[in-house]
């Protein structure tokens, strides 16, 4: 078995781990061990199928974190604008699931295949549907990237070198390696990813934003209403942990001045926006 | 409730309202266009009030009460509003709702999603399937687009290394 192989392996068994007490998620190890054979003869990155199923096994796992919020308009909105945007994509048909999660918490998560997720406490310090969309628009980019696919495969790979991988995959559940990986792996979403690919989301998203018509200034909106906060609320903590400070965000985004100005006339829909986030 | 809408719609121009910073040398301006006369230069570091955004631009008081527009991404804002000082008020509020309980109680643990609570989460099928349930096709979120007037736009991404 090759490197990579094995890599991907461990990647998709410490995902497929994350939900041993629910049976629809555990996957088979011979399963497993098929996949990781596919990824190793395909061109060494995963499978949109598998990249798809690792997805939600990511999602169902920040669910368990916080619910959807109990508002099925909200929700559709959200999907609708949230599809419409993934439709100006790269990858417009991938399964897109948007939903906003019951957490007074300001953030936002994507997680591998096109699940997409904004908390209520984002939300309801935004402004306009513009906005909405370069929140949404920013965790697009990570689904089109695979930035948190290669997270993982990454440190999947710094696992190898430390470990007896040859009976890593016969190992029980609980052995104190496949903890490791295990832990390494929904950590992701408390350790952030590298602040590269926070920075390249930022700058796409803009884009994606303005393909779909929205004035593209809705991200630069929202991380000045981040900025003007105070970083020492809770509600901020995480995602000031896992993303660089909206300071260097916005400055960062002034490389994308000429797009930003060209789109900025371009629809808010605050109305839109009032009629269902702000009931 | 037609009073609280009406105030939510007035929201977005007060929404980055308050004192901020400039953050490098730049002309305040007549109108919210660099073709606009500009009326002043204002230093780095120079404070101003902000008041309201149009596109790139921010509706600026300086400290010699001049009024212009000025780049939005060059304005930092400042603590002053109410979301500015100490906990949030949403995130209170929302605590208030989901819990029932005061505000304050909840600004020493705040629920839901803390680094905590996600490593600590077991994956929930059930919202999983509400989740796939919510979810829009490519043709609803066309025509939810084409209701809004939202037109597509071809817009290239930027090169890399730019």
């Amino acid at each position: 078995m090759s490197a990579r192989r094995i890599a991907a392996l461990l990647a998709v068994l410490a995902l497929a781990a994350a939900a041993p007490a629910q049976a629809q998620f555990r996957l088979d190890l011979n399963r497993l061990v098929d996949t990781a054979k596919n990824i190793g003869k395909a061109t060494g990155e995963i499978a949109e199928k598998e990249e798809i199923e690792i997805g939600s096994d990511m999602a169902a796992r920040l669910l368990g974190a916080a619910p959807l919020a109990a508002d099925e308009a909200l929700q559709r909105y959200v999907n609708q604008v949230g599809r419409w945007l993934a439709s100006q994509t790269e990858r417009p048909d991938l399964p897109w699931k948007f939903g906003v999660l019951e957490a007074p918490q300001l953030n936002a998560f994507a997680t591998p295949g096109g699940n997409i997720f904004v908390t209520r406490g984002l939300v309801a310090q935004m402004n306009n549907e513009a906005e909405l969309a370069g929140v949404l628009a920013h965790e697009i980019v990570h689904v089109l990237k695979k930035h948190h696919l290669k997270a993982i495969q990454k440190t999947a790979q710094v696992e190898l070198a430390n470990t007896a991988v040859t009976t890593f995959a016969r190992q029980d559940r609980n052995t104190p390696a496949r903890e490791k990986l295990l832990a390494a792996g929904s950590e992701l979403y408390s350790r952030g990813l590298d602040k590269s690919d926070e920075l390249e989301a930022d700058r796409l998203g803009v884009v994606i934003a303005a393909r779909g018509g929205y004035d593209a200034y809705g991200l630069p909106a929202v991380l000045q209403t981040l900025q003007a906060m105070n970083p020492e609320d809770s509600g901020l903590a995480l995602m000031f942990k896992t993303h660089p400070a909206p300071a260097e965000r916005l400055e960062a985004l002034e490389k994308m001045q000429p797009t930003l100005d060209a789109y900025a006339a371009q629809k808010q829909l605050a109305a839109r926006f009032a009629g269902t986030a702000r009931r | 409730m037609r009073a609280a809408l009406a105030l939510f719609l007035l929201l977005p121009g007060l929404a980055l309202a308050g004192p901020a910073t400039v953050v490098r040398q730049t002309e305040m301006r007549r109108e919210p266009a660099f073709d606009s006369v500009a009326l002043a230069r204002l230093a780095q570091g120079a404070k101003v009030e902000a008041m309201e955004r149009r596109g790139g631009w921010t509706r600026v008081k300086s400290e010699a009460g001049e009024e212009g527009w000025v780049r939005m991404l060059l304005l930092r804002h400042e603590g002053g509003g109410a979301a500015k000082q100490g906990e949030s008020g949403v995130v209170a509020a929302i605590n208030v709702a989901r819990t029932g309980t005061s505000g304050r109680q909840v600004t020493t643990g705040v629920r839901g999603l803390d680094a905590e609570q996600l490593a600590n989460a077991k994956p929930n099928a059930a919202e999983l399937k509400k989740l796939q349930g919510y979810a829009a096709s490519r043709d609803a979120a066309a025509r939810f687009a084409g209701a809004g007037e939202l037109q597509a736009q071809s817009v290239a991404y930027p090169k890399e290394g730019e």
